[in-house]
């Protein structure tokens, strides 16, 4: 079928000079009467601050607790003798709120985390006591020197068990600071302490040596995090945009203007200026909620510390992730996002149209695009556990469905952000898809063609197979 | 080149139910043709199928011998029975957008679209959403939405339904004009006095066939009867109010009363039977005559005689059955429904 032709057998050359032109001006019309709908104003706005709200969540989420440092822990040294070495409040402190990853604070490493406990040091052990007993304070600990060896000695009240990660972190820390002790009454120099407790070098290989890289998604949690943000974006996409599709036509065959447009443009022109002017707002819409939202991620770090202040500054997992995933989000996939969301959607949208052809009703609409609903979530889910290692990425069901073109966009995208499919793989989902679109728009026009004109009927298989026949 | 719109042979079914048996009749170029027929005859899907809304399953349309699948869209207007605008979108914008279909450029558009809208008398409502408007007022906007673009053939189905004495009086001022520029006008209605008034041709359908079809004048004829109309000074007036009809006229030959009436009686005058010997007789019966008049048989006359029931009455019918039920495929309402459901 070539464009300007309509559903139907013979040449219907009395359109053809207007294919291009009225593809236009339907696009037009489907561009412009939404998007000065005040529904579309509100989604935009409430989508963009649901987005930035999305990326600046972790810093939201703190600054939303407030003041509170955390878990407060009071340290009592009472008369210590000799003190620690240690500054016991600081290091608590610390190692306390420092990443998992290393035991033992060293100098200008962690302490930037956000605090999860908030550590002070007291002189009355008792009233120290009454504030765990109250609930003000989760424990007190407090310091002795054992007769013997002269060793630190811990004492912890807590309301909390011996097992609780609470007091297995506090036991932690306090071993820590034994070690540092001691190391400092031995003689050895803080220096010396920094280069011993440095971590060696650590590398975790596959097993198997014909294993590719890259396939655990835990590995690479960056390309994990890109993966899995696009395939939303596609997935919302359809869902979204292709229920608009089903909405405008369902509209023009409520009030009937169908048919006048009918004799005067094709099914097909009609059909392709609806999805490309929906296709069209749909991109701008993403366009607006999706720049401030990556500006946002972006300068996470600086958001961070302007809202809470640079002590509080939120750091380490989030400003790394934040910034892993903008850096991480290669010039390759964008491209690879671009054209398999432009052509996913075409291929969607094309069907959600055809599909809301055969009913009358507004109502009836998420009846009818209900199994285009269920195969897109299907898609999505398969993506999704794929790329979270629920399903193996390189699984043949996986690799067969990455190729097939209702089903590519969404997985094609995961096995290329996370490096198991390669320049030809694309390649050839994208010409299937290419080759699926016109079939698509066929099947479509033919089913709006016979369907536009069909009132009262219920949405059936049978239905579905007359329009198919009908000419 | 044979610059009509000509329809041959077409068929079109619907499932079990066929729409279309075998239509044919030709539109002449620039006259304003009548399309008469019960609601269900076919008269809908003859027009999709001219348009190319729907494909027939046999036959031809063509315009100036060209299938009409190839004639430039442009070439067409179209209202269809089924009244339809976007409900929010401003009418103006509405007018620009079936325009731009067209091919005509948006400023043009507008322009055009705003002369009309003063025509109609509905100057202040470009800016209104279509769903504000009464039905009649959306009426008069659909029209000029498919006159806008300035189509050789308009098609109008019913075009007067709907529309109060002052708009239609306003509607065929307009089909005048655009009859004056060379359009070629098909409409059809069940008011069968907008025929007479209007047009220079008809097809009368039934069922999906054509009954009759020609200029006025020969349909007129090829009944092969006349109507006389005869009125008596002094007729006796029953309690109805009627007049009786004198009993000599009972009597003769090729001759009965087809419509009693206050003023005057109607006579339908076999073929063959001179009219004149109506007057004569009347003379003979020592009748003062106060008027007497040799006339075509009415269309609506025509219509009750070949497809059994008045226009009207039908109207009414069918649209009781439209709303009960819808046909099962297509939205073309049932052809070839059972004789007694309309009887």
């Amino acid at each position: 079928m070539t464009a300007g032709q309509g559903a139907g057998d013979g040449p219907r050359s009395g359109y053809a000079a207007r294919t291009m032109p009225n593809i236009t001006t339907v696009a037009r019309r489907e561009f412009m009467s939404r998007a000065r709908t005040r529904t579309f104003r509100i989604t935009t706005i409430l989508l963009v601050i649901a987005g930035v709200g999305l990326a600046l969540a972790p810093i939201l989420f703190q600054w939303l607790e407030g003041e509170s440092r955390g878990d407060r822990v009071e340290v009592f040294l009472g008369d210590i003798n000799p003190p620690p070495n240690v500054d016991v409040v600081t290091a608590l402190s610390q190692i306390l709120n420092a990443n998992a990853g290393s035991p033992i604070p060293l100098p200008g490493q962690g302490g930037d985390s956000a605090p999860k406990f908030d550590v002070s040091s007291t002189d009355d052990l008792d009233a120290a006591r009454r504030h765990v007993v109250d609930g003000s304070s989760i424990a007190v600990l407090a310091l002795g020197r054992s007769p013997g060896a002269g060793d630190l000695k811990y004492d912890l009240y807590s309301k909390d068990s011996a097992l609780s990660r609470k007091v297995q972190l506090i036991r932690q820390a306090a071993i820590s600071i034994t070690i540092q002790d001691r190391l400092t009454r031995a003689g050895v120099s803080p220096i010396d302490q920094a280069r011993l407790f440095t971590p060696p070098e650590f590398s975790l290989l596959p097993a198997d040596p014909n294993a590719k890289p890259g396939l655990n998604p835990a590995e690479d949690p960056t390309a994990f995090l890109v993966g899995f943000g696009l395939s939303i974006a596609i997935f919302m996409a359809i869902i979204l945009y292709g229920q608009w599709i089903a909405y405008s036509v369902a509209e023009e065959k409520n009030s009937r203007v169908m048919e006048i447009v009918l004799a005067a443009a094709t099914p097909f022109q009609l059909l392709a200026g609806k999805v490309v002017g929906v296709g069209a707002l749909a991109i701008l819409q993403y366009v607006i909620v999706a720049i401030p939202m990556i500006l946002a991620i972006v300068f996470q770090g600086q958001i961070s510390s302007l809202i809470l202040g640079g002590a509080g500054a939120l750091g380490g997992g989030g400003a790394e992730g934040g910034g892993a995933a903008s850096a991480g989000i290669q010039f390759t996939t964008i491209v690879a996002f671009g054209v398999l969301f432009v052509l996913g959607f075409a291929t969607y949208a094309c069907l959600y149209a055809g599909a809301a052809s055969l009913v009358s009703r507004q109502e009836e609409i998420n009846q009818i695009v209900a199994p285009l609903t269920f195969v897109s979530v299907a898609g999505y889910l398969v993506a999704t556990y794929a790329g979270t290692g629920l399903i193996p990425i390189d699984s043949p069901v996986v690799i067969v469905l990455s190729f097939v073109p209702l089903f590519s966009p969404y997985l094609m995208l995961t096995r290329l952000s996370l490096g198991t499919a390669g320049p030809v793989d694309f390649a050839i989902a994208v010409l299937l898809l290419l080759i699926a679109i016109p079939a698509v728009l066929w099947l479509a026009a033919r089913l709006y063609r016979s369907g536009v004109l069909m009132y009262g009927q219920s949405p059936s298989a049978r239905t579905l197979w007359r329009a198919l026949r009908a000419d | 080149m044979d610059m009509s719109l000509v329809l041959d042979g077409l068929v079109k079914r619907f499932g079990a139910i066929t729409a279309l048996d075998g239509i044919s009749f030709e539109v002449p170029r620039g006259q304003v043709f009548g399309f008469l027929g019960a609601n269900g005859a076919g008269k809908t899907t003859t027009m999709r199928i001219v348009l190319d809304i729907l494909r027939p399953d046999a036959g031809t349309a063509t315009w100036a011998g060209t299938p009409t699948t190839d004639v430039p869209r442009e070439t067409w207007g179209y209202l269809p029975e089924e009244r339809g605008l976007y409900p929010r979108l401003q009418v103006l914008e509405q007018l620009v957008f079936f325009a731009s279909l067209y091919g005509i450029p948006r400023d043009v558009a507008a322009a055009r679209g705003r002369e009309w809208l003063a025509r109609f008398r509905i100057p202040d409502y470009e800016k209104r959403r279509a769903e504000e408007l009464s039905k009649g007022n959306q009426q008069k906007v659909q029209l000029i939405a498919a006159i806008l673009h300035e189509p050789v053939v308009l098609l109008m189905d019913e075009p007067f339904v709907g529309l109060d004495p002052v708009n239609v009086a306003l509607l065929k001022e307009a089909f005048e004009e655009m009859r004056g520029r060379g359009t070629t006008l098909v409409f059809s209605t069940h008011q069968m006095e907008m025929v007479e008034e209007l047009c220079e041709s008809v097809a009368l359908i039934d069922r999906g066939r054509l009954v009759l079809g020609g200029s006025i004048r020969d349909v007129k004829r090829s009944t092969g009867r006349q109507v006389v109309r005869l009125a008596l000074d002094g007729s006796s007036v029953d309690g109805a109010g009627v007049a009786d009809a004198p009993a000599w006229l009972a009597s003769m030959p090729g001759v009965r009363v087809s419509r009693p009436g206050h003023d005057y009686v109607e006579l339908a005058v076999d073929h063959g039977v001179d009219p004149e010997i109506v007057l004569r007789a009347a003379l003979e019966h020592g009748e003062r005559v106060t008027n007497f008049l040799i006339a075509d048989p009415s269309i609506e006359e025509i219509f009750i005689e070949r497809v059994g029931r008045p226009p009207s009455e039908d109207h009414h019918l069918a649209a009781t059955e439209a709303s009960a039920a819808t046909p099962p495929s297509g939205s073309a309402p049932p052809a070839a429904r059972p004789p007694e459901v309309a009887a």
